[in-house]
Order: C-alpha cells, then structure tokens, then sequence
C-alpha cells in the first residue's frame, strides 16, 4: 500500500468515527414530534431550560478529562468561569453547572 | 523567582475583595482566586536513553467578579539522565509562563481573551497537554503544525458559542498573535481560527482549524480536521487529528477504554484504563518545523491506574519506526493534581 495514501484514509476515517457517534448515539436520543410550521424561529441559544447542570457536567467535562469528586464552594464559580474559557461553554451552560456544583 | 512569588501574593491579596463581588445570586459558588496544580514523576526512555522528568505545572485563577478572570499557567520541568550513561542522574530544570491571559466574558457568543495565550489549533494544545490530563505522556508527532513556535500566541483571541441548542452547539475561537522575543513570552506572528459543532446527545464532536504562519521562514498554512467521541454508555474515548502543513502532514488517532465494564474484581478494574494510539507523519519539502524530517510510524499502547480520581499511575509503549532507525519509547510514572482555594471566604 502506498503510504502517502495514509492521511486521506485518516481523514475518511475521522469522518467514520464521526459518522459512527452520529449514528451509535442516535438510538439514545429521543425524537420529540413537533409542527414545524407552528415552531417560532429559533434564536441564537435556543436551550428548553430542560438541561439540567448534571448532564451540562456530564457532556462536557468528560470531554478531556476525568472530572474531579469535590470542588470546594469557594472556588466553584471561579472554576467553572475558567472552564467557560476553556471549552467554549454558553452562558446557559455556566448557570446550569453552577446551579449543579454549587446549589 | 522571588519577585514573581511576591507579585502573585500581592495581586491575590488585591483581587480577593473585589472577587468576592459577584453578581450571581441563584447559587452558593464563590470567586475567590484558586490554584490548580498539576504534578507528575515520568521516567522517560527514548531509544535506551532514560530520563527522568519531575514535573509541576501550575494553573493561577484571579477572578474580578463573575465575568472577568485572570489565569496563568506555569510549566516546570526537570530532565535529570545518567551521567556518562551509567552515573549520577544530572541535568536541569526548565520554567516556562505557558500562559498568562485575561478574559472578559462579554456574552455566549464572545469571550474576549488578551495577552499570552494557548493556541486554539486542533484538538491537542488546548485541550490535552496538562501532564493529569494526557493519556499518553509524549506529544503527538504532528504536534508541532499549527504550534510553531512556541504553542502560544501573544495578542488577542475571541471565543465563545456561535449557537447552541439542545441538540447541538457550534464553537469558535479567532486569533490575532504578534512576533514576540520577549522573555517568557516567545510567539510568532500567526492568525487562524477554530471552529466545532458539538452533539451533547452523543457525546461526539467534530472540528477544524486554520491558521496562516505569518513568520519567516515562509508564509504558510495550517490546518486540521479532528473528532472527539465519548459514547455515552460505553466508557469510551476516541480522538483522532490530522494536520497539514507545508512543511508535512500525519495523524494520530487514540482510543481510551476504562474496564468498569469487567464483571469481576469490579473494584479495581473500574480505576484500570487501557488505551492505544496510532500515528503517522509524512514531511513534504523537507519537513522540519515541527514536522519530523522522515516518514515515521508511531504504534502505542498505555495502561494507567486511577488511585484516586486525582491521582494515578501511568505507563506506555510506543515504537518509533523510520527508515533511519526503530526504537522504543517507554513512560512509567505518576500524576496528581489538587486544587485549592488562595482566599477564606465565599458565598
């Protein structure tokens, strides 16, 4: 095989994986019906207020890293303003996690 | 060494106050300055040399309110071999101000950061670098595209949520970098852009990054296509990367699993995490800047142990091969991180 054919094949394959998330997560999620043409345009952040901060926690933190046990109520603000930064979260998703962390 | 300590103290004893002046009053979260520190013990052998490399990396948190943050992140590294191949351990330790920025978190959709920044290319530097967080211990080989020269930027950055639904977000990040030979603040002049769309349903995300190297020795851009997906039943992790330059192009793809899944000796098996990881790398025109200069091929597996959820143990094997020579790469060692808060006080 020639070798410098590799990289192509990874970035197919990236898109394998991606398309595999795609479609290995699909069964986990839950479809709602809606009427489109009874569904308001959308604005830029469009969040039901349904998230709750333990799945903002659980999707995002263990995106990179194994999330700690305890963060200490003095530092959980900072923390998550920092996590904000980091993993590019919405304003949402900050309120909701420290709603969860810090109640 | 003694300036810098002093001018943290004082900076801390300053911020502190005014930190604790927040404007969300829906929680009990505090904003006092915190310290986050990661360390590690790695022996390191590359093709029969070993090296031993203690390791402290730092992360400062100075918070003005709730929607300004001062952060820096220092990198202390020793690389301790045998003398003479089978004497005394010498050598020396290396610091480094990886990064020292302020942000300002206008809204969602614009986090403005300023200053000496981690440069938002790929998957890698922003995300996996810190020595608690890597599965594996030494870089990837194609870490050097889009990182040159230093990993970091010196300017200003703006990220943040493009738009964000309950079923999907899309992330971005863009940057301005001048030339810089300051003292602990090296970068080159370089501008480029991140963006991904993430499904928090699936666990999965998909990205790209540019950027156009504005430094000598030549004009050139980067880019980077990446995925990461953490199935959510499954205790799964999957990164892959592919870089392109002028200078070469390669890929790494890596693959975490934690054993919880193992119907016997659950509680040890659910702290095991096996992992392994494949990469290659092609130069072009030479290669060179951060690319190695021959075709390489880069097989690996690691197995690492969580004592705690802060504390583990760490090994790995990688085989280095290349038309000029195969040779082993061997890390054992340790990690720990602790976070603390700098200040009494709080909500």
């Amino acid at each position: 095989m020639d070798n410098r054919k590799s990289p192509l094949l990874t970035g197919l394959l990236i898109m394998a994986i991606a398309a595999g998330g795609w479609i290995g997560g699909a069964e986990l999620i839950v479809h709602a019906q809606t009427d489109i043409r009874s569904t308001p345009p959308a604005p830029a952040v469009r969040n039901t207020g349904q998230k709750s901060g333990e799945e903002v926690f659980q999707q995002n933190c263990s995106r990179c890293h194994k999330p700690p046990m305890t963060i200490s109520p003095r530092i959980t603000g900072t923390v998550v303003m920092h996590m904000r930064v980091r993993a590019k979260l919405s304003r949402q998703d900050q309120e909701a996690l420290l709603r969860y962390l810090a109640p | 060494m003694k300036i810098w300590l002093l001018s943290c103290c004082l900076l801390v004893c300053t911020i502190a106050p005014l930190a604790q002046d927040t404007d969300s009053n829906s929680t009990h979260a505090g904003y006092v300055p915190a310290l986050s520190v990661g360390l590690g013990y790695v022996e390191n052998v590359n093709g029969g040399t070993s090296t031993l490399e203690p390791t402290i990396q730092p992360v400062l948190l100075l918070p003005l309110g709730s929607h300004i943050l001062g952060e820096a992140r220092g990198d202390f590294v020793g690389a301790f071999e045998r003398r003479n191949g089978n004497g005394d351990y010498t050598g020396q330790v290396f610091s480094d101000l990886d990064y020292a920025q302020l942000d300002w978190l206008a809204d969602t959709h614009a986090i403005v950061v300023g200053g000496k920044f981690i440069t938002p290319f790929g998957l890698y530097d922003e995300r996996l670098v810190p020595i608690w967080i890597a599965t594996f211990q030494d870089t990837p080989l194609t870490y050097g595209i889009g990182t040159q020269t230093s990993g970091f930027g010196v300017g200003g950055e703006v990220r943040g949520v493009v738009t964000q639904t309950d079923d999907f977000s899309v992330q971005y990040a863009a940057y301005f970098s001048a030339h810089s030979n300051v003292s602990q603040f090296p970068a080159a002049r370089t501008t480029g852009f991140d963006t991904s769309i993430y499904f928090p349903a699936r666990h999965l995300e998909v990205g790209t990054s540019y950027q156009r190297f504005l430094d000598d020795p030549r004009n050139v851009n980067n880019e980077a296509i990446y995925t990461s997906w953490q199935p959510p039943q499954i205790p799964l992790d999957i990164k892959a990367e592919y870089d392109h330059s002028y200078y070469g192009q390669g890929y790494w793809i890596q693959a975490g699993y934690m054993l919880s899944q193992i119907p016997i000796a659950t509680s040890f098996f659910k702290n095991v995490q096996v992992a392994g990881r494949m990469q290659q790398s092609f130069p072009d025109n030479g290669g060179g800047n951060g690319v190695p200069g021959v075709q390489t091929e880069r097989p690996g597996i690691a197995l690492n142990y969580y004592l705690r959820d802060n504390l583990r143990l760490i090994s790995s094997y990688e085989r280095n091969f290349t038309a000029h020579k195969d040779t082993n790469l061997w890390n054992v060692g340790f990690t720990y991180r602790f976070l603390w808060p700098l200040w009494p006080g709080g909500k």
